[in-house]
C-alpha cells in the first residue's frame, strides 16, 4: 500500500465515521439509524485494518476484523431485534429539534478540534492528524443520548461514543491490546443484551420505549 | 521498651475482634480482658518514657502506603496515656456490670476497644499519617458508642449527628494544620516538623497554630466549639461518656502543646493570649451552663468544657511566660495543666460513672426527678459526693492542689513586665474566682437535688445499688481523687518531667516535698495533708463539744430532726422540696443577658370560675446559647443550600447526562 493511498483510506475511513454519527442525528426512523450506526462500525474496522496493515501488525488487523464483525454486523443486529418489538419507530419528539441538533454537532466539532489541537501538534504522524474525529463522535454520541427519548436512540449514543474512543485509541497508540477492545466490545453487547430486556419491561409496562416514563423512580 | 506499643495495639485489635466475634456471655468479659492488656503495656511503656527519660520509638513501613506507620513516645505523650490508661481500666471494669443493661451487642462490644486503644496510642503517633489515622479511628469509634442507645432515645441520633459534624470539621482542620506544616518542612513525621520548624515563615507558623487550636479546640469542648459536647456525652452509655469525657477531651490539650510548643517550639505572645481567651470563655461559659442545667449528665458535660477551659488557661499561660523568658513560671504553668488534665480525667470519669449508674437504676437523667439517692444507692453517692467535691476544687481533694498550682502560676505571673500578659493573668484570675464559685453552685445542687433530700418520683423511690462491677469501677476512680489530692508527688514529679521536655527547660523541681509542696524558686507552700488532718480534727472537735454539751434542756428537746435537703421541714409531699430548676433560677436571673432562657408560662383556670387556677406550668429552658446564634443560622444556610442543590435532581435521565455533557464541554473549553 503507497503513502497517498494508505493516507487517502484512513481520511476517508474517520470521515465517515464523524459522518455517520452525525447521520444518526439527522434521521428520524430507528431502522435507519442502526444502518447508519453498521455503516459506522465497518469504517471504524477499516481505520483500524488499514493502520494494522501499513504497519505490518497482525494483532491490530485481528482487531479490525473483529471490529467489522462486532460492530458492523453483530451489534447492530442486535438492537435491530430490539426494534422489532417496536415496528416502525421513529423517534418522533426529541429534545431539541433535528436542524438544532445538527448545529450544536457542529459546534461540537469544532469544539472537538479545538480541544485537540495541542495533542495533533504532538503526535503529527497522519492519523495524528485524524484524533478529533474521534473526539467529536464521542461529543456527538454524547449530545444523541441527551437529546434522543427512545431507549434504543439513548443506547445508539452509547455506541457512537465508545466508536468514539475507539478511534481515538487507534489512532493516537496505533491499537489498543486485543484483551481491552475485546472487552470493551463484551461490555457493549452485555448493555444491549440488558436493553433488550429492559426494552421489553417497558413495552410491556407502558406500551412505549420512551425513557421519559422512568422518571418516577428517583425517590 | 517499643515492644509496648506494638503490644497495644495487638491487644487491642483482639479486644476489638473478641468483642465482636465471642457469643453473647463471654462478649464483654473477654473484650474487658484484652483491654486490660492493651493498658497494661501502655501503662508499662509510659512509666518506662517517664522514669528512663528515652523516648521510645518504632518504625513500620507497613500499614500505611507511602508513609508507613511512625510512634514515638515521649514523657508528653506519656502523662496522657496513663490518664487514659487508668479512666479506661475502670470504665471497662464498670462496662462489665452495666453490659446487662445496654452496650452489650457486637458493634459496641468491638467499638469501645478500638476506641480506647486509640486513645492509647494517638499520644504515640510520631508522624501526620500515623497520628490522623488514630486520631480518626477514634473519632469513628466514639461516634459508634454515642449511637449504641440510638434504638431507646431518639435524641442520641441527633447527639451523634452534631458529634460527627464536629469531630469531622475539627479533623479536617487538624489535617490542614499537619499538612501545611509537613509540606513546609519536607518530611510528614514529627522530628522532621520540629527541626524545620524554626525556618519557617512567621504566617505559615501561625496559620497552622490557628487551625491546631480550631481543630484540637473543637476536641477539648472549647467554647465555641463546644456544641457536640454536651449532646454526646450525656447521650453516650454510662462507660463510654466515662471514656469520652476523662480521656478523649484530653487529646485535645495534648495536640494543642503538641503543635504549639513540641512541633513549633513555641510562638510570640499573642498565640497564647487567644488560647488563655478561649480558655477563659469556655470555663466560664461551662461553668455557667452547668449551674443551670437540670440534666445531670449535661452538667457533667459542661462542667467537662469548664474544666478543659482551666487547662487551656494553664496552657496559655505557660506558653506567655516561655515567650517572655519566665522559665520557672512558665513550668509551673504547664506542670498545672497537665495537673488538672490528670484530676479531671478521674474525677469526671468518677462522676460520668456514677451519673451512669443513676441513669441504669432510674432510668431518667433529670435531676427534677431524682432525690434520695444517696440513702438508696450508697456507694454510687459517695463516689458522686467526692467527685463533686474535687471538681469544685475543695481540699483534700484532688482537683484543689491542680487549681492551687494554676492560681500560683497566674500570681506569680502577674510581675511580668508585658503589659498584655499582665492583664490577660488580671482577667484569668478574675474569670478563675468566678468559674469557682459558678462550679461549686452546680454541684451543690447535683448532689443536693440528686442525691439528697426526698425522692421526687416513682422511679427514684424504686432505685437501688448497681451491679458490684459498676460500683468498684466508679470507686477506683474515687478514691483516686482522694489519693492525689492528699498526696500529689505521687504524679508531680512525672508531670514535671514532661513540662520540662515540652518546654526544653533546664532540670529542676518546680515542686517540691512529700508532705508539704514548696514552689521551688517562688513564694508558695501547700500541705496537703496537714490540711486533711486539720479538717479531721475540726470536725472531731466540733463532735466532742456537740456531745459535751448535750443535755435534757429545752433548747435540745426541741430539736427536729429530718433529712438534709427538705428545707427543714415535714413535707406533706416531695414536690414541696427545690427542684434542680427553681434552685438555679436565682443563678439564671443574673446571667438572664447571657444566657437568655426561653420561659413559658402556664396557667390553666378551673373550669367553673376564671379566678380559680387549677395548674400553673413553669417552663424554662436553657438552650445553649451559641448553638442558637451561631450554628442554628448556619445550619439553616445550609439546609436551604441543600433544598436548592435538590432541585437539580429531578429524576430525568437526559438532565443527568446533559450535566455531564456540560461538564465534559466546560472543561474542554477551559483547557482548549
Amino acid at each position: 500500500m503507497s503513502a497517498s493511498t494508505y493516507a487517502n483510506v484512513l481520511e476517508l475511513a474517520a470521515g465517515l465515521v464523524i459522518v455517520c454519527a452525525v447521520v444518526t442525528l439527522w434521521r428520524r426512523s430507528l431502522s435507519a439509524i442502526v444502518k447508519t450506526l453498521a455503516v459506522q462500525g465497518i469504517a471504524l474496522g477499516v481505520v483500524a485494518l488499514t493502520l494494522g496493515l501499513h504497519q505490518h501488525d497482525d494483532v491490530l488487523i485481528t482487531v479490525g476484523c473483529l471490529v467489522i464483525c462486532s460492530k458492523g454486523a453483530l451489534i447492530p443486529t442486535l438492537l435491530g431485534r430490539v426494534l422489532a418489538s417496536e415496528p416502525k419507530s421513529r423517534e418522533t419528539s426529541p429534545l431539541v429539534n433535528v436542524p438544532a441538533s445538527l448545529v450544536g454537532a457542529g459546534a461540537l466539532i469544532f469544539l472537538a478540534y479545538g480541544a485537540t489541537a495541542p495533542v495533533v501538534d504532538l503526535v503529527g504522524t497522519t492519523p495524528g492528524r485524524l484524533i478529533p474525529l474521534g473526539f467529536a463522535t464521542l461529543l456527538v454520541g454524547f449530545f444523541a443520548m441527551v437529546v434522543r427519548r427512545k431507549a434504543a436512540s439513548q443506547i445508539v449514543g452509547l455506541l457512537l461514543v465508545d466508536n468514539g474512543i475507539a478511534l481515538v485509541a487507534f489512532l493516537a497508540t496505533a491499537g489498543v491490546p486485543l484483551l481491552v477492545e475485546l472487552g470493551a466490545t463484551l461490555d457493549v453487547l452485555l448493555v444491549i443484551v440488558v436493553l433488550r430486556a429492559l426494552a421489553g419491561q417497558l413495552w410491556s409496562r407502558f406500551g412505549v420505549l420512551d425513557l421519559d416514563q422512568l422518571r418516577e423512580l428517583h425517590d | 521498651m517499643s515492644v509496648t506499643l506494638t503490644l497495644t495495639a495487638i491487644f487491642g485489635l483482639a479486644a476489638a475482634i473478641a468483642g465482636g466475634a465471642l457469643p453473647r456471655g463471654s462478649r464483654v468479659g473477654g473484650a474487658v480482658a484484652l483491654t486490660w492488656g492493651a493498658c497494661a503495656s501502655a501503662l508499662v511503656g509510659a512509666v518506662s518514657v517517664l522514669h528512663g527519660g528515652h523516648p521510645l520509638a518504632l518504625h513500620s513501613s507497613q500499614i500505611i502506603p507511602f508513609t508507613g506507620v511512625t510512634m514515638v513516645l515521649n514523657p508528653l505523650g506519656a502523662v496522657f496515656i496513663i490518664a487514659t490508661a487508668v479512666v479506661a481500666v475502670a470504665s471497662t471494669l464498670y462496662w462489665i456490670g452495666y453490659a446487662s443493661h445496654g452496650l452489650s451487642t457486637r458493634t459496641a462490644s468491638a467499638a469501645l476497644p478500638l476506641f480506647v486503644t486509640s486513645m492509647l496510642l494517638v499520644p504515640a503517633a510520631g508522624g501526620v499519617s500515623t497520628f490522623l489515622l488514630l486520631w480518626e479511628l477514634m473519632a469513628l469509634s466514639s461516634l459508634v458508642l454515642v449511637l449504641s442507645e440510638q434504638s431507646r432515645r431518639e435524641e442520641a441520633r441527633s447527639a451523634a449527628q452534631w458529634y460527627a459534624a464536629m469531630t469531622h470539621s475539627g479533623a479536617a482542620a487538624i489535617l490542614f494544620a499537619l499538612v501545611l506544616l509537613s509540606a513546609h518542612a519536607g518530611g510528614q513525621t514529627f522530628a522532621d516538623i520540629a527541626s524545620h520548624a524554626h525556618h519557617l515563615s512567621a504566617p505559615v507558623r501561625a496559620a497552622a497554630f490557628l487551625l491546631a487550636v480550631v481543630g484540637f479546640g473543637s476536641k477539648a469542648g472549647a467554647v465555641p466549639f463546644h456544641v457536640w459536647l454536651p449532646k454526646a456525652h450525656a447521650e453516650a452509655p454510662g462507660p463510654a461518656s466515662a471514656l469520652m469525657s476523662g480521656a478523649m477531651v484530653n487529646l485535645g490539650i495534648y495536640g494543642i502543646v503538641l503543635v504549639g510548643n513540641e512541633l513549633l517550639g513555641g510562638g510570640p505572645v499573642w498565640w497564647w493570649l487567644v488560647v488563655v481567651a478561649l480558655g477563659i470563655v469556655s470555663a466560664l461559659f461551662g461553668a455557667l451552663y452547668a449551674a443551670t442545667s437540670s440534666d445531670l449528665k449535661r452538667l457533667l458535660a459542661y462542667s467537662t468544657a469548664d474544666n478543659m477551659g482551666l487547662v487551656l488557661i494553664a496552657v496559655g499561660v505557660s506558653g506567655l511566660f516561655a515567650a517572655t523568658g519566665h522559665q520557672t513560671t512558665a513550668s509551673l504553668a504547664m506542670v498545672a495543666a497537665l495537673l488538672l488534665m490528670v484530676n479531671h480525667a478521674v474525677f469526671k470519669g468518677a462522676l460520668f460513672l456514677a451519673a451512669g449508674s443513676v441513669q441504669i437504676a432510674t432510668g431518667t437523667r433529670d435531676l427534677d426527678q431524682l432525690g434520695g439517692l444517696m440513702r438508696r444507692m450508697p456507694v454510687t453517692g459517695a463516689v458522686f459526693l467526692v467527685g463533686a467535691l474535687s471538681v469544685s476544687a475543695l481540699p483534700p481533694f484532688n482537683g484543689f492542689v491542680g487549681e492551687w498550682l494554676l492560681f500560683q502560676s497566674l500570681l506569680h505571673g502577674l510581675a511580668a513586665t508585658n503589659t498584655a500578659v499582665v492583664i490577660a493573668l488580671a482577667i484569668g484570675v478574675a474569670a478563675l474566682a468566678l468559674t469557682g464559685g459558678l462550679t461549686v453552685a452546680a454541684f451543690v445542687k447535683a448532689t443536693g437535688i440528686g442525691f439528697l433530700g426526698r425522692p421526687r418520683s416513682s422511679e427514684a423511690v424504686a432505685a437501688h445499688e448497681v451491679p458490684t462491677t459498676m460500683r468498684l469501677g466508679s470507686v477506683v476512680l474515687g478514691s483516686l481523687c482522694v489519693v492525689l489530692g492528699l498526696v500529689p508527688m505521687v504524679v508531680l514529679p512525672s508531670l514535671e518531667r514532661a513540662a520540662r521536655s515540652v518546654l526544653r527547660a533546664a532540670p529542676s523541681a518546680s515542686v517540691d516535698g512529700w508532705v508539704t509542696l514548696h514552689l521551688t524558686g517562688l513564694r508558695g507552700v501547700l500541705a496537703p495533708v496537714l490540711l486533711f488532718a486539720g479538717l479531721v480534727g475540726t470536725a472531731l472537735v466540733v463532735a466532742m463539744l456537740r456531745r459535751a454539751s448535750h443535755r435534757p434542756s429545752h433548747a435540745w428537746s426541741a430539736l427536729r430532726r429530718t433529712e438534709p435537703w427538705v428545707s427543714g421541714r415535714e413535707l406533706q409531699t416531695a414536690r414541696m422540696q427545690y427542684t434542680a430548676t427553681s434552685f438555679a433560677e436565682p443563678l439564671q436571673r443574673v446571667f438572664d443577658d447571657v444566657i437568655r432562657p426561653s420561659r413559658d408560662l402556664d396557667v390553666s383556670h378551673a373550669t367553673e370560675s376564671r379566678y380559680y387556677i387549677e395548674r400553673v406550668a413553669y417552663r424554662i429552658s436553657s438552650d445553649d446559647i451559641i448553638e442558637r446564634v451561631f450554628y442554628r443560622p448556619l445550619i439553616r444556610t445550609m439546609r436551604r443550600w441543600g433544598q436548592q442543590a435538590r432541585s437539580l435532581q429531578n429524576g430525568s435521565v437526559h438532565r443527568y447526562l446533559a450535566y455531564g455533557l456540560v461538564a465534559l464541554v466546560v472543561i474542554l473549553v477551559v483547557i482548549a
